[in-house]
């Protein structure tokens, strides 16, 4: 048991002139379940990971029943607050699950001979013992995600922060750890802060909310949290003009029994799928189905059953080069579309390689101007907010204009005003050069204009969506 | 045998063949190393590709040397089979010992620090991610028609970026599963260091030491 009191934390990162977190106070009580929530960017992954003592943090502003971190024992440190990581795969330092149990037991100087044991009974809390000799990263983010459950429980952490950490799970999954959370809060007197910005599907879990805006904390009593939580309204979908595909669409890619796996979990099994050219599908499914990697696999980039084909060749016998300016893919992780260090360098390559005729070097500073990218030509890629980071690599992707375009999350960490500047230069785009676009986004509100077929992946299959017209 | 003083010895024989010249030597390393990799059961295609290689390069390099004419029979031998002993010892101890085990055994028997066991541990499992992270930035660059080739600068300065954000990341998984430099920890596997390994270790190195005494002119 630990209560977690924040005392007027202030948290700048190097280099930045405006503060994240700004004379921060709030406690987190003892055997109590609170969720952290506030808008994408606001402080919430700094201030998780400031408690967690993963980001250095000189005065002792924050303390657990009274004591700082650094005047805990080294080895008692994880035994004190633990946290799960929003990435899954990023968390583990060995190969096998049973090696990663061990390392954190050793760390915490277990005596050797109880390490076998604990390690098997937080498995089986978790109810993975199934996993414990499997390769760490052969798993799905899902098992990811139970197997640093069960280290935080083998080590017995009295603080468990979660950052987003059902960002890439499905729904299954995520409702087995909620479970288990509640179980390690209410039987074990276990403190357990978790950070999302979604609040759907918490209600039923949760003690308080925790809401940081601004650099503040702002803790709800009980009564304030259940009205919050009847206030929330998920985001819905709404798509008024979407159709089932016709006879008079050209289909441009084409996958024969095309099958996904993920390791040895099947997500997509084997099915014939048609793509249609100079339309926008929007592709949905949950978390983990299986949506980037039928992205991969269309731009080769991973593996997949079956036989995909682009204007009835495989994409096999093409040649990589050639396929490649024909079927582009806008990343999830914009700096993993970024190739030069300056925002200049990066539109140049795209005008030197792109249609430029149709963005001509005005079109594009108007453009720029509009997104309000305008002015940074010499600023390092890497310095830019996420937010401008997405909107740049959305324009250079554009610029290139392949045949047919694949948006993964295109929207991802973009505020309101960004969306509907990025939605309309997408729906005038897309008018303007025909192009295909296929897009899988969470963000739901604002692709009505654009989206004319619709796809949903469920229960492992793609199925399109829509009246016949 | 112990995977510390097994690492030990073959730098050690290394270090001292490439200062002595009897090929000799060399050639009872490479039938020793060969045949502990046989009984090791290595397969046959990694010992074939294991030959091919140095095979090549030994070729080239006495070709290269006969060419120039000044170099005697014996020294052509020696770096001929000084080759196959580099590559056959290296392939024994890579091919039949566990990074785990090696690291485990560096922390608890030849005292390294924990930092430099396990940093050395987590490089190794980061080697599918490089892999994985090296054709993602050549997509990235076909589809904006640009060819990266193995030699591009570009190539690298992007892995370099993304390795830098893996070690923090990487820390910080280290750090949020207990891992604290320098402070003492548990074992939870002992690595046995028992009078054979040591017995081993020096009778081996005493002989290659006879065989060097022999074999000199």
């Amino acid at each position: 048991m630990a209560t977690v009191t924040v005392q007027s934390l202030t948290y700048t990162y190097p280099k930045q002139d405006q503060p994240v977190l700004n004379h921060l106070s709030g406690t987190f009580p003892a055997d109590k379940f609170s969720l952290l929530t506030g808008v994408s960017g606001g402080g919430k992954s700094t201030l998780l990971k400031l408690i967690a003592g993963l980001l250095p943090n000189a005065d002792d502003a924050i303390t657990f029943d009274g004591h700082p971190l650094s005047s805990v024992a080294p080895t008692q440190r994880a035994a004190t607050v633990a946290m799960l990581f929003q990435e899954p795969s990023t968390q583990f330092t060995m190969d096998t699950v049973q090696n990663e149990l061990r390392f954190a037991l050793e760390n915490q100087q277990v005596p050797a001979e109880q390490i076998a044991q604990r390690s098997d009974t937080a498995l089986a809390f978790v109810g993975i013992s199934d996993l414990k000799f499997r390769k760490l990263m052969q798993l799905s983010g899902g098992e990811q995600q139970k197997v640093a459950l069960a280290i935080i429980v083998a080590m017995n952490s009295d603080v468990i922060l979660l950052d987003e950490p059902f960002a890439s799970i499905d729904p299954p999954t995520r409702l087995v750890l909620l479970e288990k959370l509640v179980a390690l809060c209410t039987d074990r007197g276990k403190t357990i802060v978790l950070a999302d910005h979604d609040l759907s599907g918490y209600q039923q879990w949760v003690d308080h909310l925790a809401v940081l805006a601004d650099g503040q904390l702002n803790l709800l009593s009980t009564a304030e949290t259940q009205q919050r939580f009847a206030a929330f309204t998920p985001q819905r979908l709404r798509l008024s003009h979407v159709q089932l595909p016709t006879d008079q669409l050209t289909v441009r890619l084409y996958g024969t029994q095309l099958g996904l796996a993920h390791g040895d979990r099947q997500l997509l099994t084997p099915q014939d799928l048609s793509f249609y050219a100079h339309r926008t599908t929007l592709i949905t499914g949950p978390n983990g189905s299986g949506k980037s990697t039928l992205f991969k696999a269309l731009v080769r980039l991973g593996h997949y059953q079956g036989h995909i084909a682009y204007r009835d060749t495989d994409i096999k016998k093409l040649r990589k080069r050639h396929y490649a300016r024909q079927v582009g893919l806008m990343f999830q992780s914009a700096t993993a579309q970024f190739l030069n260090v300056t925002v200049a360098e990066e539109l140049a390559l795209s005008q030197k390689y792109g249609n430029s005729t149709y963005f001509t070097p005005e079109r594009v500073q108007s453009l720029l101007r509009e997104l309000n990218l305008d002015g940074r030509d010499d600023q390092v890629l890497y310095s830019l907010s996420s937010g401008q980071q997405k909107k740049l690599q959305l324009l250079c992707m554009l610029m290139m204009t392949p045949e047919v375009l694949l948006l993964d999350e295109p929207l991802k960490g973009l505020d309101y005003a960004s969306i509907q500047t990025v939605m309309a230069i997408l729906t005038t785009v897309q008018r303007e050069l025909d192009l295909t676009l296929i897009l899988i986004s969470h963000q739901l509100s604002g692709l009505d204009d654009l989206v004319d077929l619709h796809l949903q992946l469920a229960d492992k299959q793609l199925t399109y969506q829509g009246v016949s017209a | 045998m112990n995977p510390s003083l097994k690492l030990a010895l073959i730098t050690l024989i290394a270090l001292e063949v490439s200062f002595v010249q009897v090929w000799t030597v060399n050639v009872v390393l490479i039938v020793v190393s060969l045949l502990l990799m046989l009984i090791n059961r290595v397969p046959w295609r990694r010992l074939l590709l294991l030959t091919i290689v140095p095979l090549f390069f030994a070729s080239a390099l006495v070709w290269s040397l006969m060419l120039r004419g000044d170099a005697s029979t014996h020294f052509l031998i020696v770096i001929f089979t000084r080759m196959f002993v580099y590559v056959y010892m290296g392939g024994w101890f890579t091919l039949t010992t566990k990074p785990l085990w090696l690291t485990r055994s560096l922390e608890q028997n030849a005292k390294l620090p924990s930092k430099f066991a396990y940093g050395f541990l987590a490089a190794f499992n980061l080697m599918p991610k490089i892999q994985a992270e090296v054709s993602t930035v050549r997509a990235a660059a076909l589809m904006r028609g640009e060819v990266l080739h193995v030699w591009s600068p570009r190539l690298y300065f992007k892995v370099i970026l993304a390795a830098m954000n893996w070690s923090d990341q990487l820390a910080a998984a280290m750090t949020s599963h207990g891992f604290v430099e320098g402070a003492p920890r548990t074992h939870s596997l002992t690595v046995p260091l028992v009078a054979r390994d040591w017995w081993l270790f020096c009778g081996s190195l005493v002989l290659v030491q006879v065989g060097l005494f022999i074999g000199l002119p």
